[in-house]
């Protein structure tokens, strides 16, 4: 621009003609695009000097973002073979963050922008960040912690406070289960930290217990065999370990015994159905019977008469 | 599709016959276990449906004993399978797609540095063929599960039971007998400084092929090495000559040193 003022200031004092054409070409140069001007605030924005700054900018946006796509696609798979789900995942998270924190710092400084006043103006707002975003960064060192623990994966059934589904995905913030009548469920990592997780499915195998009660007067040896045998004839209980039977005690309406037969985690649910029908086949086969609530009413002649809501030591 | 009237009579237990169309359940016999087929139209093809009957194959007692009980049509023992040519079907024999624990009727104690051969044998699963495809694997045996290892970090395995028969001949009036039977030869070595009770034997058949000689079906020879982190199975030599290969390993040598190597890596990273 000065450079043009000087040359016109020269050319003062021409012919009419020039000095005519000279006019145009300053009235030209005193704007850009012929409407803009030169010398205004929308002027210097639309500067060579700002076309090259903004170039470089979003060169390194690109090329950054390329650069990062590219690693975190490495990454992802060199970790998904060699490393569970989460861990793999939180991994890749971290680098992608990294990526762009380092993508942002350079383009910055190829915008010259001055990164120290905007530190400062980070320190302030940081602060008012680190209030509003507690729970997310809390969040997120949680998921450090659930990786080292290393409780669970993708694929496992999980337990969490009366809900039980699917791990489908495991991220930095939260972890997403499928339930079993097919909701979504997130639950921040901050919670699975704190509350009681059981991995159902954490084991090849896991055991049924069966509390079952039988009627006083049975004869426990039958009832030990016949149980046992329901449970080792069932094509879903596996064979070993051996299904465990144990009287827990002598219950208010009867005998009150635990059978416990193991299951592969893969046949939980059809295994479950099969041996709670294969033990009632097997008592009803063996003539013994589960016990009902019963109560006993003693009568003022002091002569005692037994009485029950259903029939007292009824057989099945 | 599931006819009234089966027919029954003896044929070789594995081979190749034409879909039985018009004639009711065809009578496969396996032992003492009957697998019976059975075809229907179905627009240009047809469905073949097989079942697997235990015990006395599903016959009844008494004077009707030939006439066979077949299960209801709705009955999960039916496999039924689409095929759009009216070619034939296959019986060939095959392992089950899990791991097969064999545990032994009569465990022994092998003592430190010990060697021993002899052979175990497993019950062969029924692959169904068409097309040279299979279609679909029928256990010969009631397919039993259970636990190799422990609780925590075992292996849910078919269950099987088996004598072993020491010496290095097989007994083959014992195999020809039953022909549901695959023997495996093999060779046991205790490496460790203390005497080991061997009691169950870990059989992974994807990794073996299925060989049929005079003597029956067999596979390779296995190694079991006992040491004091564990047994470890593997193959120990080639397939004998003059045997004819029913089935061939599911997985190839390279795959299985990766797929070890891999839960070997996992076991060590994971938990």
């Amino acid at each position: 621009m000065v450079g043009t003022e000087g040359t016109l200031g020269a050319a003062a004092g021409q012919e009419p003609a020039l000095e005519a054409a000279a006019e145009t070409a300053a009235e030209g140069a005193d704007t850009i695009l012929g409407f803009i001007p030169a010398d205004g605030v929308l002027g210097r924005i639309f500067s060579m000097d700002t076309a090259l700054k903004v170039g470089r900018v979003a060169l390194i946006i690109v090329a950054g973002l390329v650069l990062v796509g590219l690693a975190v696609s490495i990454l992802r798979r060199m970790t998904r073979r060699r490393m569970d789900a989460r861990t793999s995942a939180l991994l890749v998270k971290l680098a992608q963050y990294l990526g762009f924190a380092l993508i942002a710092i350079n383009a910055f400084e190829a915008a010259e922008v001055d990164l120290s006043a905007l530190l400062g103006a980070a320190g302030i707002a940081g602060i008012a960040l680190g209030f509003a975003a507690q729970t997310s960064v809390s969040n997120f060192i949680s998921g450090f912690f659930l990786m080292s623990d290393k409780t669970f994966a993708q694929g496992d059934v999980l337990s969490v406070n009366g809900l039980t589904g699917v791990v489908t995905a495991v991220d930095a913030l939260s972890v997403k289960l499928r339930t079993f009548d097919n909701q979504l469920v997130r639950i921040p990592n901050e919670t699975l930290i704190k509350a009681d997780v059981a991995n159902v499915t954490r084991y090849p195998a896991r055991r049924l217990d069966m509390k079952l009660t039988l009627t006083y007067g049975t004869d426990m040896d039958a009832a030990r065999t016949a149980l046992v045998g329901a449970v080792l004839g069932d094509v879903y209980a596996l064979r070993k370990p051996e299904p465990l039977f144990l009287v827990r005690g002598l219950g208010d309406n009867g005998i009150d015994v635990l059978l416990g037969a193991w299951l592969a985690a893969d046949d939980w649910v059809e295994g479950t159905n099969s041996l709670y029908s294969s033990v009632v086949a097997a008592l009803s086969e063996a003539g013994l019977g589960l016990a009902y609530p019963t109560i006993t009413v003693l009568q003022d002649d002091g002569a005692p008469q037994k009485t029950a809501r259903q029939p007292s030591g009824a057989r099945r | 599709m599931i006819p009234e009237k089966p027919r029954s009579g003896e044929r070789p237990s594995w081979g190749s016959w034409p879909l039985p169309k018009d004639e009711g359940a065809r009578e496969h016999r396996f032992g003492d276990t009957t697998l019976v087929v059975a075809a229907d139209k179905a627009g240009e093809g047809d469905v073949l449906a097989a079942a697997v009957l235990y015990g006395r194959g599903g016959r009844t007692p008494g004077k009707k004993s030939r006439v066979l009980a077949l299960p209801p049509p709705g009955d999960p023992a039916w496999k039924r399978v689409h095929t759009p040519s009216a070619g034939d079907y296959s019986l060939m024999p095959g392992y089950p797609s899990l791991p097969v624990c064999l545990s032994l009727r009569q465990p022994f104690i092998l003592a430190p540095g010990a060697r021993v051969e002899g052979w175990i044998c497993s019950h062969a699963e029924a692959r169904l063929v068409l097309g040279g495809a299979e279609a679909v694997s029928l256990p010969l045996a009631r397919p039993y599960k259970t636990l190799y290892g422990s609780p925590e970090s075992g292996v849910v395995c078919r269950h099987d039971e088996t004598d072993f028969l020491a010496g290095d001949e097989l007994l083959l009036a014992s195999l020809k007998s039953d022909p549901r039977l695959i023997a495996h030869p093999v060779r046991l070595h205790n490496a460790s400084s203390a005497p080991v009770s061997v009691a169950e034997l870990c059989v992974y058949g994807e990794q073996l092929s299925v060989l049929a000689d005079a003597g029956g079906l067999r596979s390779e020879r296995l190694s079991f090495v006992f040491s004091e982190s564990g047994v470890k199975m593997r193959l120990d030599g080639a397939v004998p000559q003059g045997s004819a290969v029913l089935a061939k390993p599911r997985v190839s040598g390279e795959e299985r040193f990766i797929e070890r190597s891999f839960e070997v890596w996992k076991a060590i990273t994971k938990w």
